[in-house]
């Protein structure tokens, strides 16, 4: 360990530290626009100048290792003058167009200016002309005039994805940063540059011009569109009080997660997420029935349902198809409700088909907790559909969010000959008619729990959204369902929240215990 | 479209590639083979360089785009390089780029129509005891006065 | 005893095939090295002479080599550097076209001392004529036994390879150099690590300059005490002074470590062309700080010019004469920068060209009162603060300039703009 002064603040860090890494574990903000936690420093903006006793010139933050009894100023005059040099040069040839400029309102050059001195442009010179729109990608387009040449995106394709879609062309003050030939960024972590990109000279097709980013309300979640577990923020809109908006969602970004993802999340995992909005069920739907059901109504329906078969010694008439869309607690409630209770063994699974894994992040199931239900204990073989559909008399359906990857086929048929078939889904089907009774769910980013990724990690989660209409969690059904049934009412009656259920699955399956 | 390199280019190339400890470090050298046979190197020889060092063409063209010695167009016959720093300009050289100029009919950065030549300004040249001077081709040219420059003009077929 | 190191043969024809050069002491030093001595000695003996760079920043040969680990797996490089980029300096160029030989029996002897068996001569792109020179030699070299394998009956192997850049001063940098070496645009490495120890291929690296390792042979054979005595106890041996501008003889003078600026401009070179007088003296290379016909009573030796507040660089002398417009020399030196400015960091990026632009409106006859200032503030925010020392190569002749010059430079901005 290295003792070391930052401002006259006294720090124990690991030796061999940055300074600025020192700085921002004592919560001191270093400016930089070229450092990237994700990269080797390269030291070419010059935002992170920092004072160090005895030292005669201004060092770097970035790339100096503290050495023990360094005493380390960031805010001594030296130190703000070279700052504000740094930023009076960017900003010279900078268009400084922030009114519309996707990244205002995150914007590095933004934020440093607000705090550097909001100082009156001395340059009166004519700006270089470059190229305003410069197609890179299919979502990515490149402004060379707002570019400061920080070469974040010209590393992260040389050392994430390795595919050296993008250069730097020509130099000194006409050095800029292309692709070559008309060949874009053409690989599954595209989505990452705009994110990357200090300033708006990247942005992204698919926010651009969408919303101001300082209305978006930004929460933690995973992203379950495979089974990585990649941590995202969900951002949303909340509209306004004139007019609402058409959608909640504008945009997901990388949560950094070490253990997981490391900086990055994939294209899939970012723009596919028009699911969370597009085509919701919202409201609870039943067959025959005049005017609207309540929750309570329903679950009483349908414990009634159960219980009449279950006490009629008929609970194997009873079938359940799964998908692994839902949560290790709903596993852990569904084990305990339909196995161990009403004693039902048909149950199988109707997951979308495994596509191909990118070798990075995206793997390939396409559903987010097969491993936690699996941990459970739930067998994932392919069902023998004829057989499974042999004497059911009640059907439950845990239909997938993503319904066009979900093979409906065996169902369609099956479906005619069930006298009571129930579906919870979370999206508007063509198939939802074919049920008696349809249920509207949350999605992952819309409750709270758990998943189990691809390697066993498991990883908690809160909601990100209000759950839209009636939609429910499905952990939080179960529960009421459970009460109802009244087969071990005592054990459930012990759940009020979500972490009830989640601290007595860690209580029975120690491989829940550790959570990352 | 260029012929395409010749073997005996190639086979210098891959010898030259051979002093370095990884190959795309001959990259330079090869570029200066590749203009020497080609004249210029355009998008076809940065694809065949990349292709023949084992590296990506956006790597060739950061580099050609680096160094001002690497012509991305077609130059004249005699490329005329004249040194506008301070040794040579001390002792007249912008007044025998005006004298270029009028002689050649063009401007600074142009070639002239019969493709003869290319005149061009360039920072110091490393041989200020001769100011003011400048290259053609790679033939230095110094203590240069009007006269000198006709003689040299008309020496070139 | 001669009083020159580098250019004593200079006038024999020749001079540059190896025959001629054997028959004047060439390769005695390597021939002694090889039979008689042990890299240590030699480096005790490099350090003792205190021979500083001659590349411009005057750092010990001696003390660099010692810098290289010694008990490594890797391969080692040396790096000549021979980019000569600096406005005003052309001296190398003499070196390796008259006595190329004396480079490479420098390079042979650097090479054992430091354990080396690769050596790179990177050469600037335009001094075509100079490499096929160079590589011409080093294959006599190679004949006769002094390269490849088994040199001299000895175990030690040495590879010498002429690299040429390609036109960007940049490159004179020593991590600049090694990133074009290695096929790459030439931007600086952030330091450290410096190339002693991560250089080329990322192995220890020796980077020195043409006329640094050309003095090597002499300390050798002469012993550190007969180079010191040739120059200063501090800072040995002869510099080789290029002498370009408004001299009657502009050429090299090789003379002894701190011999007097006016005793080399008014004696060696013959004093001002055509009667003219002088205003002013870039001593060191166009990044030097500018002298005033005033402050020219000095003596060329690093520490007496840093007292000065100016450099002795690459010793390039560039005399300015009265007629000269010091807005036009100022021109001059932020175009250059400018356009040689490799684009990466920050201050030199943006600096160097608002600058230019700046000059160029007052050249225009648009200049504003306080234009001089911004160029002040501009170049102090390269001052000490870029990624290499192309920053301060940029900003201390403008601020010299400026400073020295302020009252003429004004009169050149229009009265109430």
């Amino acid at each position: 360990m290295a003792k070391i002064y930052i401002d006259e603040r006294e720090l124990e860090v690991a030796e061999g530290t940055t300074i600025l890494k020192a700085a921002e574990s004592a919560g001191l903000q270093i400016p930089h626009l070229c450092y990237h936690k994700a990269f080797i420093p390269e030291g070419s903006c010059r935002m992170c100048l920092v004072e160090i006793e005895g030292l005669p010139k201004l060092e770097l933050a970035c790339s100096t290792q503290v050495r023990d009894g360094m005493k380390i100023t960031t805010t001594s005059e030296s130190v703000v003058e070279a700052r504000k040099g740094v930023l009076e040069c960017l900003l010279a040839e900078h268009p400084i167009d922030c009114p519309i400029c996707d990244k205002a309102g995150e914007c590095k050059l933004q934020d440093y200016y607000d705090e550097y001195g909001l100082f009156d442009s001395e340059f009166d010179e004519n700006k270089e002309k470059r190229q305003k729109r410069i197609e890179i990608g299919k979502n990515l387009l490149h402004d060379q005039e707002r570019c400061v040449l920080c070469r974040r995106c010209v590393r992260f394709l040389g050392e994430v994805t390795k595919t050296h879609e993008l250069g730097v062309f020509q130099r000194g003050v006409r050095a800029e940063v292309s692709i070559y030939d008309g060949i874009l960024v053409d690989n599954n972590y595209s989505g990452n540059l705009a994110e990357i990109c200090p300033v708006g000279a990247i942005t992204d097709k698919d926010f651009r011009f969408k919303a101001r980013t300082w209305f978006l309300q930004s929460r933690e979640s995973i992203c379950p569109l495979c089974s990585r577990g990649c941590n995202i923020y969900v951002e949303s809109h909340q509209g306004f009080s004139r007019f609402s908006l058409p959608k909640r969602v504008y945009r997901i970004r990388t949560r950094e997660n070490q253990m997981i993802n490391g900086f990055w999340i994939c294209d899939k995992g970012r723009y596919d997420y028009a699911y969370l909005d597009q085509e919701r069920l919202d409201e609870i739907r039943m067959r025959n029935s005049q005017g609207s059901v309540t929750w309570p109504e329903i679950t009483s329906h349908i414990a009634g349902e159960i219980g009449r078969l279950y006490h009629m010694k008929r609970a194997a008439h009873i079938g359940l198809i799964l998908q692994t869309w839902l949560t290790n607690e709903e596993f852990f409630l569904l084990d305990k409700i339909f196995r161990n209770d009403v004693n039902i063994d048909k149950i199988s699974f109707l997951d979308p088909a495994e596509e191909a894994s990118d070798d990075f992040l995206l793997t390939s199931e396409r559903t987010p907790n097969k491993r936690g239900a699996k941990e459970l204990g739930f067998d994932l073989q392919p069902a023998d559909w004829k057989k499974f559909f042999e004497d059911v008399d009640l059907l439950f359906v845990f239909a997938s969010p993503i319904q066009d990857g979900l093979d409906v086929g065996p169902l369609k048929e099956a479906l005619e000959k069930i006298d009571t078939k129930i579906l919870f889904a979370t999206h508007n089907h063509e198939i939802n008619s074919s049920f008696d009774i349809v249920l509207p769910m949350s999605l992952i980013a819309e409750k709270g729990g758990s998943l189990t990724n691809i390697v066993g990690s498991v990883q908690n989660f809160s909601p990100a959204l209000d759950a839209p209409g009636e939609c429910r969690p499905a952990w939080q059904f179960f529960i009421e369902l459970a009460k109802k049934l009244a087969i071990n009412f005592d054990f459930y009656n012990q759940f009020s929240s979500m972490d009830d259920v989640r601290e007595m699955m860690k209580k029975e399956n120690p491989f829940f215990r550790e959570v990352h | 479209m260029n012929p395409e390199l010749t073997d005996q280019t190639k086979k210098k190339i891959e010898e030259i590639a051979s002093h370095y400890a990884t190959k795309d470090a001959a990259l330079l050298p090869v570029l200066h083979l590749v203009q020497r046979e080609k004249g210029f190197i355009s998008q076809q020889e940065e694809k065949e360089v990349a292709d023949l060092l084992n590296i990506k063409p956006i790597k060739v063209k950061e580099v050609v785009t680096f160094y001002t010695m690497f012509n991305q167009e077609q130059v004249g016959k005699y490329h005329i390089q004249v040194c506008s720093n301070l040794s040579c300009s001390l002792l007249g050289a912008d007044s025998l780029i005006e004298h270029l100029k009028s002689k050649l009919g063009i401007g600074v950065g142009e070639t002239t129509s019969d493709k003869k030549f290319t005149l061009k300004t360039v920072e110091c040249l490393g041989a200020c005891e001769q100011a003011p001077c400048m290259m053609v081709n790679f033939d230095y040219f110094g203590n240069l006065d009007r006269e000198k420059i006709d003689n040299i003009l008309d020496s070139l077929e | 005893m001669a009083d020159k190191i580098l250019t004593e043969h200079f006038g024999l024809e020749n001079l540059f095939k190896i025959g001629v050069y054997m028959k004047n002491k060439g390769y005695e030093a390597v021939k002694k090295v090889l039979s008689e001595k042990k890299p240590d000695e030699i480096l005790a003996e490099v350090k003792a002479a205190n021979l500083r760079g001659r590349g411009g920043a005057g750092f010990p040969a001696g003390v660099k080599w010692g810098f290289v680990p010694k008990d490594i797996e890797k391969s080692k490089y040396l790096c000549v550097n021979a980019d000569e980029g600096e406005p005003g300096t052309f001296k190398d160029r003499y070196i390796m076209t008259h006595n190329p030989h004396l480079l490479i029996e420098g390079i042979i002897i650097t090479s054992f001392c430091v354990g080396i068996h690769t050596a790179f001569i990177y050469i600037r792109g335009e001094y075509e004529a100079v490499a096929l020179r160079l590589e011409q030699a080093i294959s006599e070299a190679y004949d006769k036994g002094f390269l490849g394998k088994d040199i001299l009956g000895t175990r030690f192997k040495l590879d010498v390879y002429v690299h040429r850049g390609a036109g960007a001063y940049i490159c004179g940098e020593e991590t600049a150099l090694l990133e074009s070496l290695e096929g790459k645009r030439g931007n600086p490495r952030l330091k450290p690590p410096f190339p002693a120890s991560i250089g080329l291929f990322g192995c220890p690296t020796v980077i020195n300059n043409v006329e640094t390792i050309s003095n090597i042979p002499s300390i050798v054979l002469n012993g550190a005490t007969w180079f010191c005595q040739m120059g200063l106890p501090k800072d040995g041996g002869t510099r080789i002074f290029g002498v370009s501008g408004l001299v009657k003889k502009p050429g090299i003078y090789e003379l002894p470590v701190g011999t007097n600026l006016k005793e080399i401009i008014v004696q060696h070179a013959g004093g001002m062309k055509d009667g003219k007088k002088m205003k002013a003296v870039i001593p060191g290379g166009m990044s030097a700080p500018i002298l005033t016909e005033e402050e020219i009573d000095i003596n060329m030796d690093f520490d007496s010019l840093v007292e000065a507040k100016s450099m002795l660089g690459s010793a390039a002398i560039i005399v300015i004469d009265e007629e000269t417009s010091m807005l036009d020399v100022l021109m001059r030196v932020t175009k250059f920068y400018s356009h040689e400015s490799c684009g990466q960091c920050t201050p030199c990026r943006i600096g160097n060209s608002w600058i230019n632009k700046i000059v160029k409106r007052i050249s225009d006859g648009n200049g504003k009162r306080g234009d001089l200032d911004k160029i002040i503030q501009l170049a102090n925010n390269m001052l000490g603060k870029t990624l290499c020392p192309l920053g301060d190569a940029a900003a201390m002749p403008v601020m010299s300039i400026i400073q020295k010059f302020r009252e003429e430079l004004e009169s050149y901005i229009p009265l109430g703009n």
